[in-house]
């Protein structure tokens, strides 16, 4: 009777087991496990994202808008220039492709600074849910960040003087002087 | 018969064409002060070479100062014409040297566009782009928006500058004097730019979460580009990149005050005779086609089923309107997106872009004034027809007081709007032999020729060099409505087959 009892018992758990598997398993996919893709195809179709988890990769750029509601604001690069920067020997490709990214304060990691001028920025994987004219933000679209990696720190580059524009331009200027002198005292 | 230019006529127009450039020199030397002080070495051997660049060719060719003071409205027309080609060229080095453009075209291109406050740009990688540089950007929209001739009124040719004034398509004088009403357009321009900084630079710091020194930066280049209805932006993703309505509600006040006329400026500096600049068939024009392509984009819009609540509907239409009809070009959503908006919202934005914002501002297009006396013209016509034979139609509009149309200024409308329409047509067929499709093309042309900014997609550094070229062409054209880039024809014309 006992063992009956728990046969049934165990039946029951097993089945339930069975049962919630599915449901386990969609708790299980975390946004590490969510559909991989670039800012390129956010930006050539948003419409076929709307609400899903996406994984993007790509560099912050810009700034780190650290806003009164516990969310740091920036923009994810994914194009040419965060592969390989201008600055370090890379080629023209177009214009920038970034997308708004909001990120809540507890998941940003301690970055020193965004992309800029001489700074390729942190190179990142952002996973989280793209929402497509948001209608609670006045119909914006940004990916509301649900998961921060990290791959690489901000890089610091280089961008010395030009010499011949340097040289040019002073003798363009001292040349500009004499002759306005001189016409001024020819006037005069 | 034509008359050849004498070297008197020559000695005039290069001397005044030399003051202008010598202006620029001096413009030149602020962004090489902020590379120096950012110490950006590399652009700031762009900059000195920009500056010794325009310093030169300003003293070499006002070397020969003419033996009269006689500035005719030809030569004004002249001078005007060929500073906003020379301009761009010389204003494009530190652009050309700065590695973010693929050819010297491309680089003047984006000068062009930033003087004539179109705001369509070729620039790659612009989210690197050294700060000094996008500085000098955003200062060539203000400078050009502002009128470079203008700057050169008040500094150098006084009281023989109205005949530049005129070809820099200002036809009003606020004040007595030509120099007295670009003094106050100036006034005017930089207490709008100390109130316009700490606004946008206060919505960046408080709202945003920006630094300080990025908050300046931002609502001091924020600023320049909206307040001239320019469409330069800090950011690849121009206005959208701050996610935020107050920042988009600062930008939009500066965009409306770049449309207004300075005559209203004036009224609304002196507190006289506001009530009567409202009945004004400009200020009322500008606000029922406003009005009315805002209406249009939201019906189109909704139509796409683009986005989902009233709200976000009233967000969208009315930031992209206020965009559009200003000329300014600032977007929220890429133009990848705004290449899909179709039927109505098509409509409305094309129609905005080209009606434009008033005479004698900063803004582009076909001007409310124009607008209205073409519709005064129809709507006088339409009364003739059904009306009696004998019955007189007055013809008298509201413009500052009660004015009588005369057939003069109704065939100046007309004719301007035919030459734009005429424009954006060359320009739209230009697209269209390169195999892009009427609607992007179209708009495209409009947005050029309109020095309007906004972009469906062809503007990039690799489009074809005919269409950039022709896209230069507009935005000069359309930033100098014809006049003056016709005086300068007749006069290259007149010097080769005059007697």
């Amino acid at each position: 009777m006992t063992a009956r009892r728990l046969l049934s018992i165990l039946a029951i758990v097993a089945s339930a087991l069975l049962g919630m598997a599915p449901a386990a398993a969609a708790q299980t996919v975390g946004p590490f496990d969510s559909e991989r893709v670039s800012v390129a195809d956010l930006l050539a179709d948003p419409e076929a994202y709307t609400a899903m988890e996406v994984e993007v990769w790509g560099e912050l750029v810009g700034d780190f808008g650290r806003r009164d509601d516990g969310t740091v604001w920036t923009q994810l690069n994914g194009d040419a220039y965060a592969e390989t920067p201008l600055l370090a020997d890379g080629s023209l490709a177009g214009a920038n492709l970034g997308i708004g990214v909001r990120i809540p304060a507890g998941l940003f990691p301690d970055l020193d600074r965004p992309g800029g001028y001489r700074v390729r920025g942190p190179l990142v994987v952002l996973q989280g849910m793209w929402r497509y004219h948001d209608p609670d933000r006045g119909g914006e679209s940004y990916l509301d960040v649900t998961g921060v990696e990290l791959l690489e720190t901000s890089l610091a580059l280089e961008e010395g003087v030009r010499w011949v524009p340097l040289g040019l331009g002073a003798g363009f200027l001292a040349l500009a002087g004499l002759v306005a002198v001189r016409t001024r005292r020819r006037a005069g | 018969m034509l008359l050849r230019p004498d070297p008197e006529d020559l000695r005039v127009i290069s001397y005044y064409l030399g003051r202008v450039l010598l202006v620029m020199a001096g413009v030149a030397v602020l962004p090489l002060a902020w590379a120096v002080i950012g110490r950006e070495w590399a652009p700031a051997s762009s900059f000195l070479l920009t500056a010794g660049a325009f310093a030169l060719v300003g003293v070499l060719v006002s070397m020969a100062p003419p033996r009269e003071n006689r500035l005719g409205l030809g030569h004004g027309m002249v001078v005007v014409a060929l500073a906003w080609l020379i301009a761009p060229a010389l204003g494009s080095i530190p652009l050309a040297l700065s590695g973010h453009f693929g050819s010297f075209l491309d680089a003047y291109f984006d000068a062009m566009s930033g003087l004539t406050a179109s705001g369509s740009s070729l620039v790659n990688d612009v989210d690197h782009l050294a700060p000094s540089l996008n500085f000098w950007r955003h200062l060539l929209q203000f400078i050009g928006g502002q009128g470079i001739v203008l700057a050169s009124v008040s500094v150098f040719a006084g009281g023989v500058g109205l005949s530049m004034f005129r070809g820099d398509g200002r036809e009003d004088r606020i004040l007595p004097s030509v120099a007295s009403t670009a003094r106050f357009i100036w006034l005017v321009s930089g207490l709008h730019l100390v109130f316009g900084v700490l606004l946008l630079g206060s919505v960046a710091y408080f709202g945003l979460g920006f630094t300080p020194a990025r908050s300046l930066f931002h609502g001091l280049l924020t600023f320049f580009s909206s307040f001239v209805t320019g469409g330069f932006t800090v950011q690849s993703t121009s206005i959208g990149y701050y996610h935020s309505v107050f920042f988009e509600a600062a930008t939009m006040v500066f965009m409306l005050a770049g449309a207004m006329s300075f005559s209203l400026h004036y009224a609304l500096w002196r507190r006289r005779g506001r009530l009567q600049l409202l009945r004004d068939l400009e200020t009322r024009t500008l606000a029922v086609t406003m009005a009315g392509t805002m209406v249009l984009l939201m019906l189109g819009l909704a139509t796409l089923g683009l986005y989902r609540n009233v709200g976000s509907l009233a967000r969208q239409g009315l930031f992209h309107i206020v965009s559009a009809h200003t000329s300014s070009g600032f977007t929220l959503v890429p133009s990848t997106e705004i290449a899909q908006w179709g039927g109505l919202a098509f409509v409305g934005v094309v129609t905005a872009m080209f009606l434009g914002g008033m005479a004698s501002s900063a803004a582009g297009g076909l001007k409310a004034l124009r607008v209205g006396l073409v519709a005064k013209v129809l709507k006088d016509q339409v009364k003739r027809v059904l009306l009696p034979d004998r019955a007189v139609v007055p013809s008298v509009y509201q413009q500052g007081g009660r004015r009588r149309l005369t057939q003069q200024a109704a065939q100046a409308a007309l004719l301007v709007t035919l030459l734009f329409v005429g424009l954006c047509a060359v320009g739209t067929a230009v697209g269209m032999a390169y195999g892009y499709p009427l609607q992007q093309a179209l708009f495209e042309s409009v947005s050029a020729a309109t020095n309007g900014g906004l972009s469906a997609g062809i503007y990039g550094p690799h489009m074809p060099v005919v269409l950039e070229v022709t896209y230069i062409l507009q935005m000069w054209l359309g930033r100098l409505e014809f006049v003056a880039v016709f005086a300068l024809f007749g006069f290259v014309v007149s010097g080769v087959r005059g007697r």
